[in-house]
């Protein structure tokens, strides 16, 4: 079969192709946003109070969210994004503590405790019914 | 002057609190009795007087005083001038001292204890008077007196310049400070040996109170940080907030397993043992915030003198109260009846609930000190780590919660089961069909669930009670489901506001109109204005709906003259069901920067917290 | 499931006992294990404002930076490499560089053998070249890093900051915030000599 394009749908697959690429880039940018918002929000300021990148408007914040931005153009994932951040200014720039050797304690204590708990609830539970 | 009057009321309160306690011990005369309770008042007297002198020299503005003059100025307002005194680390010992004092004086006009409970309770909560009075005079001096004339002050941050934030401490402090009495009556009980059901009624009643309170105090506190704040979040997982919130989940589990006494069985050695968690929290709480030890947005001025004294305090307190937890402690010979499902079980699973959601909050505040002590390098922990974990376990509390005030005690039957049932499905659906309009979210979702399952439990107890008993001591039989209601509001609220919170950023013009939805925003003008102590640039908006007016909007900057600070003032539009939150950002060629916030059931919070507080004051009123 | 030989288990003898009093000991515990980290953390003066470096005992990142002076000069840490060297960041804007700026003087004087580096941070050159004219000058080399790129490889984020490297390349220790006579004595020195 041969494929006959009018003019008509020539000029609508062009008109589809643009608002294709227009709504990609339109997209991206409010993505990129919504990253950059994601990593810096678990981001801590260094010179601030105890507040997040993302919340503070301090000029060493401005500084990291544009590299962030930027590590996100160019396609970098957050772990590595996170990674660069923290070779340079350690894990106390991060606020969800990393999951290594020396936090493992602290994930795993509380579901522990709760666990047992909850083993021991069960346990006296039945002790009563017998 | 008035400081060498304030120093002699702060000496000679804590004379009389040492006669206080000799008194108990050496009962010099016959009219020993009289002689006691007129030394206390006379403590209660030269604190009041040490405290309000200062206050005097806040507000009369006198720099000779070194206090006054590190954070006042003459230009602040009035109110400000006041709430100031208890600003500053000094001042809010001296609110401290106060409130320790008052509660002790109170405590003595309670008539349903019997001697000597009573009176070993006051020396007890003098004890500890003693111990903070001490820190105070050689530590936190607020009379100390500068050397030269000075005519000005330093200012005060001008973030705390705010109604909310004025009158937070005092409330705060009622609470958590409050549970130093709670301490001292489970010390007394302890050595007396007497934990009957007449200590158990005055446990009940006063510790109902500080916890009431203490829930105030940290609702004013995130309401604050809220509006003042500028991101519209209200709770951020910050060691003063972590720090206020420990004792209060201590508070929660010990006013809920004082029911269990009352109607069934013996779970004295539990509560004896919140009971001194509570205050000892509160302690540690005061350390790490005022050592400097961690890094906070509300950092109080630091100094590792006093940091270790603190710690010092820490150590003796909690330290003797735990060895006489140990040695004396009661034994109990019952078994508690657990039955699945029964309201034993559910307070059992409560106080679980609540003690490891305690535990991890500690965990998580102090941890990197432990990380950095022991490997020198530092971690912090924040927000992510604590919503991963506290919440995932205080949802088994929160099931619960939903039925637990109609459980039985005895047996595990719940009454007319079946309506139970249908309610949860309609719940379900109703939830399900919510998460699918909005926003599919997990946490979302399970929110929800929870707040509806809640509220729509609760509801139909009420129901089933007014069926049963008509309106007769509605309050009596309800109480506990009015503010099981109120909980589950505030978790419809935080769940929707953080979840379902919209934020966008948008340039605008004078004049020029937003257009979102149903809703228009426009940029009326902007406005400077002089102030006393600050200039204020603000932006008039407009806000309508469906093209008629609903409000106008004010956001803008501030600049503080003494300080040179810059503050942001959000603007807020409160609506039952939302808030609209507008922050005025930087102006570029004529174009301001604006981020409006739309926050689905904010209000929902407090008016959950208020409902809360509400049917509390109720439960202490009621008998 | 066998529930009576677990029952036996946790329902009687020593087990519950001993149970009860491991959870009656473990608040008193607690406290004093409490107590200790926290005093131990005051006493070693930690300044709870200034973290650790996160580059200590690491080798000191690759850079390349431009003279100050001499826009043709180009100093790479390859060059600086086989000397302990003392790194400083300053910028005319910081007003604490300024409080600390004399004692480098000292420091060069005592210890001349170890290298001066002063980097330039996010300044302009004009004004750091004005700053170190009436000032004086006490480095060895002074690089331009106006961006803050080599900054943020170190991990900068406020001036003052002071690193020290030893002969092979490690980073040994690093100061935030202006020095001063007594931090010089204590802690600087040891690594110097």
């Amino acid at each position: 079969m041969k494929l006959h394009l009018s003019s008509n749908k020539l000029v609508l697959i062009i008109l589809y192709i643009l608002i294709f690429l227009f709504s990609t880039i339109a997209l991206s940018d409010a993505v990129i946003d919504d990253k950059v918002k994601k990593i810096t929000s678990n981001l801590r300021c260094m010179t601030c109070q105890n507040q997040t990148i993302y919340d503070s408007d301090a000029d060493f914040s401005k500084n990291i969210k544009q590299i962030v931005r930027q590590k996100i153009i160019d396609n970098q994932s957050e772990k590595e994004i996170i990674n660069f951040l923290v070779t340079r200014y350690g894990e106390y720039i991060v606020f969800k503590p990393q999951f290594n050797r020396r936090n493992i304690f602290l994930w795993i204590f509380p579901f522990l405790i709760f666990a047992l708990s909850f083993v021991f609830f069960i346990f006296r539970l039945k002790k009563n019914t017998t | 002057m008035i400081s060498l009057i304030g120093f002699i009321g702060l000496i000679l309160s804590f004379v009389c609190n040492v006669i206080v306690i000799g008194l108990y011990y050496f009962k010099i005369n016959q009219r020993f009795n009289q002689i006691f309770y007129l030394v206390l008042y006379c403590s209660l007297f030269f604190i009041c007087l040490s405290f309000f002198a200062l206050m005097f020299a806040y507000i009369s503005s006198d720099f000779s005083n070194f206090n006054v003059f590190q954070n006042s100025h003459s230009s602040k307002p009035l109110l400000y001038k006041i709430t100031g005194t208890w600003g500053n680390h000094e001042g809010s010992m001296l609110l401290w001292l106060l409130i320790m004092s008052l509660y002790n004086v109170f405590f003595s006009f309670n008539t349903t204890l019997k001697e000597p409970m009573q009176k070993l309770t006051i020396v007890f909560q003098s004890f500890l008077y003693l111990c903070f009075s001490l820190f105070v005079i050689l530590t936190s001096n607020p009379f100390l007196v500068n050397s030269i004339d000075i005519n000005e002050g330093l200012g005060l941050n001008p973030i705390l310049q705010d109604p909310a934030l004025a009158i937070h401490p005092p409330i705060l402090y009622t609470g958590y400070v409050g549970f130093s009495l709670i301490l001292s009556l489970a010390l007394a009980g302890l050595i007396l040996n007497k934990l009957d059901n007449l200590w158990i009624h005055a446990l009940k009643r006063w510790a109902m109170f500080c916890w009431l309170m203490l829930t105030g105090g940290i609702a004013l506190g995130s309401y604050w940080a809220y509006y003042e704040l500028g991101w519209g979040g209200w709770w951020f997982w910050d060691p003063v907030e972590n720090i206020s919130l420990m004792p209060w989940i201590a508070g929660l589990a010990l006013v809920h397993s004082l029911m269990i006494t009352q109607q069934e069985q013996l779970l004295k050695r539990w509560i004896v043992f919140l009971s001194i968690l509570c205050f000892s929290l509160s302690i540690l709480g005061t350390f790490l915030v005022r050592s400097g030890i961690l890094t906070s947005v509300h950092s109080f001025a630091t100094d590792s003198s006093r940091g270790i004294f603190i710690l010092i305090l820490f150590l003796v307190i909690t330290g003797f109260s735990f060895i006489l937890f140990i040695l004396k402690s009661p034994q109990s010979n019952k078994q508690l009846n657990l039955l699945f499902i029964n309201k034993t079980s559910a307070l059992v699973i409560n106080n679980i609930v609540m003690l490891i959601a305690c535990i991890t909050v500690l965990l998580g505040t102090i941890y990197p000190i432990i990380v950095e002590v022991l490997t020198n390098q530092r971690i912090s922990v924040g927000a992510p780590y604590y919503n991963s974990t506290v919440l995932p376990i205080l949802l088994p509390g929160f099931l619960i919660m939903s039925i637990a005030p109609v459980l039985s005690w005895q047996s595990n039957k719940l009454v007319k089961v079946k309506n139970y049932i249908y309610i949860l499905i309609v719940t379900s659906i109703l939830a399900v069909l919510i998460t699918y309009l909005t926003k599919f979210n997990i946490w979302g979702f399970i929110g929800t669930i929870l707040g509806l399952w809640i509220i729509a439990a609760s509801l139909l107890s009420i129901v089933h009670n007014y069926l049963k008993y008509k309106l007769k001591k509605f309050f009596i039989y309800n109480n506990a489901l009015i503010a099981h209601i109120g909980v589950g509001i505030m978790i419809m609220g935080i769940t929707f506001s953080s979840i379902f919170q919209i934020q966008n950023n948008f340039t605008i013009q004078t004049n020029e109109t937003i257009n979102s939805g149903q809703y228009s925003l426009q940029l009326n003008n902007l406005q400077i204005t002089e102030k006393n102590n600050f200039q204020e640039l603000l932006g008039i908006f407009l806000l309508y709906k469906k093209n008629e007016l609903l409000t106008t909007i004010k956001s803008g900057k501030r600049y503080y003259y003494v300080s040179k600070m810059i503050t942001t003032e959000a603007g807020i539009y409160h609506d039952w069901f939302q808030d609209f939150y507008l922050v005025l950002g930087d102006e570029k060629n004529n174009k301001w920067s604006i981020t409006i916030y739309h926050n689905p059931l904010v209000s929902f919070i407090w008016i959950g917290v208020i409902i809360m507080i509400f049917s509390g004051m109720v439960g202490i009123l009621k008998k | 499931m066998d529930w009576s030989y677990y029952n036996d288990l946790f329902g009687n003898g020593w087990n519950i006992e001993k149970m009860k009093k491991l959870f009656l000991f473990t608040p008193l515990i607690l406290v004093i294990m409490i107590t200790v980290f926290c005093l131990v953390f005051l006493l070693q003066g930690k300044d709870p404002s200034k973290p650790p470096s996160a580059l200590l005992y690491k080798n000191l990142p690759e850079f390349n930076m431009i003279g100050l002076f001499d826009d043709s000069d180009v100093i790479s840490n390859k060059d600086l490499n086989g000397n302990i060297m003392l790194i400083n960041f300053f910028a005319s804007w910081c007003a604490p560089c300024k409080a600390e700026h004399p004692l480098f003087f000292e420091i060069k004087k005592n210890y001349p053998n170890i290298l001066l580096i002063g980097i330039n941070y996010k300044d302009k050159q004009e004004e750091a070249i004005n700053y170190l004219n009436t000032m004086g000058n006490p480095y060895d080399y002074v690089g331009v890093d106006n961006k803050g790129i080599i900054g943020l490889e170190l991990g900068v984020f406020g001036l003052p900051e002071t690193f020290i490297v030893n002969s092979k390349g490690i980073i040994m220790y690093k100061h935030l915030g202006p020095l001063t006579k007594k931090i010089i004595t204590n802690e600087v020195t040891p690594f110097i000599q």
